[in-house]
């Protein structure tokens, strides 16, 4: 501890011999940081979004189906009892809720004109629990209870069919024989979620009514899930598997279903490799210049500092510690600014709405959150600290490697 | 029967600069006594500071040995030889002597910190090693704040505050007035006598040679003569 003290006094007052020097190293450091930390933020900002927008809109955190039938799409691949399904797997840590639904692709047709459709059968009351469809609702009232021939459905898909609230819609879709079912309904709402695939495609009816029209009895084609939290969801889905295993069934996470979903994890996590890979060259192009300009200027003060009886392995902690000093100074600055802006815009978010047709492409707000999460502050610290010791490595290095005698000549 | 402290025998450095290749130490063999006040004098580029280097671990030679309180001094490590350093040997160089982010007191401390003294009881002895060479009052003083002649004393000061076996000295006076440089040697004078620590000094200063007990003169790398004044 003793000798920690004065590596850390040394270190302090050898930045401070050139206050301009150190004050621009540490700006330029501090700035560097704020910006990657506010980064980092937008980054982890909108993929909450998007993961949120994506699980919590329509998909659910995890899906069980029949197996094949997320490829196939087919209503010959079904969960024949899912009640019995639900009972079993209820228990399982992990579960907030869940729900079934019928889902099968069709047409939806109106007076005038006919529009293709993914056209869901959910239950009323439990999806309301399940996922965020019934707070879209932009004009009438989300599935009234009783009410077995009510449809809700997206208001883009609404304006292509040319039909609003109370008018009549006649939805077909083929049924496990393959012959082609139809059924009338009346909308009862309409659902803006900013979403294209469901305000553009999507019509919601009662489930009973959906197995019955399409003959299917109590059967469904998913039991969704929502998990207590995204960080739950792949050991949830691991137990379901083992829970399931032999049964016929698939168990599907959110970003299995849409591999568009798993690239925007994927590329999540590049983003997050890249912005530390810029951190760590940032600190290193700030401080390698500065920290070997310091290092060649006290050339002699290492010789005598060699002649007095300090080791080389001091020198070198000595020179490392000076290093990592200066980061602390550019990086806790840095932090400061860029996790300050990343609360107040996550408080108020940064609007672009503007380019709201191109974020619904991606399940994500006009109004950006940035959201500062502790991993995320960590690994640019760590990647600061990586860099100044990296940093501190080559001028450590060759102040601990001085001979002491040639040291004691330079002026 | 007094005590060999230093024994030297054949060393010899070389240092080259492109083809020529020039002898700094030819051979030198050398007895110094614990307890010795000995002035190195000489011509610039006789290897007065070249001998000083090897005594003090600073630099190896191409060939010879020695041997410092019992201790083969070339067969250590470089960290063992800064160890070696730290608990035994003491510099004065001519100039630049301290570390300049520290104050008078920090720097006669920071050797005794070094050998793992506590706080509190290495900066008791360094205000006591300050007193001693005049420099009550100046604890707190960095060296830009000092004159040359007082940054010289500090450099004394943290250089006995270890009580070494030996301390170096290499041109002590040569940026300081002569009255500043003789006060300086009467210090280091009576060091000696007082305390019997050993003084090896180089110096081509007439006041500081008029001081010397024992007087080697080297010229060319080698020992040209050597008398007890």
């Amino acid at each position: 501890m003793d000798n920690l003290s004065i590596y850390l006094k040394l270190g302090w007052r050898n930045l401070w011999l050139h206050p301009l020097r150190t004050t621009l190293t540490a700006v330029a450091l501090g700035i560097g940081i704020a910006a990657l930390t506010f980064l980092s933020a937008m980054d982890d900002g909108w993929m909450q979004q998007i993961k949120t927008n994506f699980a919590l809109t329509m998909t659910g955190h995890i899906q069980i189906h029949a197996d094949g039938f997320e490829d196939s799409r087919k209503l010959a691949q079904r969960i024949v009892d899912p009640q019995a399904m639900m009972k079993a797997i209820g228990n399982i840590s992990g579960i907030q809720t869940m729900a079934r639904r019928v889902r099968v692709s069709g047409l939806a047709s109106s007076a005038g004109a006919n529009a293709g459709a993914f056209i869901y059968g959910v239950e009323p009351e439990a999806e309301q629990r399940l996922s965020r469809l019934a707070t879209f609702i932009s004009a009438g009232a989300w599935l009234p209870a009783g009410d077995k021939r009510a449809a809700v459905l997206g208001d883009g898909l609404a304006d292509r069919l040319g039909i609003g609230i109370g008018d009549k819609l006649v939805l077909m879709a083929a049924v496990p024989g393959g012959d082609i079912a139809s059924e009338v309904f009346r909308v009862r709402g309409l659902i803006h979620s900013g979403v294209m695939d469901v305000d553009d495609m999507s019509v919601i009816v009662p489930l009973t009514t959906a197995q019955q029209w399409l003959g299917i009895g109590q059967a469904v084609t998913d039991i969704v899930i929502r998990a207590d939290s995204f960080e739950r969801v792949t050991p949830l889905a691991e137990n379901l598997k083992n829970a399931l295993s032999g049964q016929g069934m698939e168990v599907l996470r959110w970003f299995d279903i849409d591999p568009m979903a798993q690239q925007w994890a994927d590329f999540a996590d590049a983003y997050t490799w890249i912005v530390l890979l810029i951190v760590i060259i940032v600190v290193l192009a700030e401080v390698l210049n500065t920290m070997l300009m310091s290092m060649h200027e006290r050339v002699r003060e290492f010789g005598l500092m060699s002649a007095l009886g300090v080791a080389p392995a001091q020198v070198f902690a000595m020179v490392v510690w000076e290093t990592v000093i200066l980061v602390f100074i550019g990086g806790l600055s840095g932090f400061t600014i860029g996790g300050g802006l990343s609360l107040w815009y996550g408080e108020y978010g940064i609007d672009l709405s503007q380019f709201a047709i191109a974020f619904s492409f991606m399940y994500m707000d006009p109004v950006i959150h940035p959201l500062l999460q502790a991993d995320s502050i960590l690994r640019i610290l760590g990647a600061s600290l990586f860099g100044a010791i990296i940093a501190g490595l080559i001028p450590a290095w060759k102040a601990s490697k001085l001979e002491p005698a040639s040291a004691l000549r330079e002026l | 029967m007094p005590e060999v402290l230093i024994s030297a025998s054949g060393l010899t450095r070389y240092y080259e600069s492109g083809e020529l290749r020039v002898a700094a130490l030819d051979g030198i063999d050398l007895l110094i006594n614990r307890g010795a006040y000995v002035v190195l004098a000489g011509r610039s580029g006789s290897g007065k500071t070249t001998l000083l280097n090897m005594l003090g671990g600073l630099d190896r030679p191409d060939s010879g040995s020695l041997v410092i309180a019992g201790q083969d001094l070339l067969a250590m490590s470089s960290a063992g030889r800064a160890n070696f350093r730290l608990c035994h040997l003491g510099f004065v160089f001519q100039a630049y002597n301290l570390i300049r982010v520290l104050s008078a007191r920090e720097n006669v401390a920071y050797v005794l910190q070094l050998q793992g003294m506590d706080k509190k009881q290495r900066f008791r002895l360094a205000d006591q090693w300050l007193a001693k060479v005049g420099l009550q009052g100046f604890e707190n003083r960095r060296p830009d704040q000092m004159s040359g002649g007082q940054q010289q004393r500090v450099a004394v000061a943290r250089a006995l505050a270890t009580e070494p076996d030996l301390v170096l000295a290499d041109e002590p006076t040569a940026n300081l007035d002569s009255h500043t440089g003789e006060s300086l040697m009467g210090l280091m004078r009576q060091l000696n006598e007082e305390r019997g620590t050993t003084f090896v000094i180089a110096s081509h200063d007439p006041a500081v040679i008029a001081s010397a007990r024992t007087l080697i003169t080297m010229q060319d790398g080698r020992i040209e003569s050597s008398k007890t004044v």
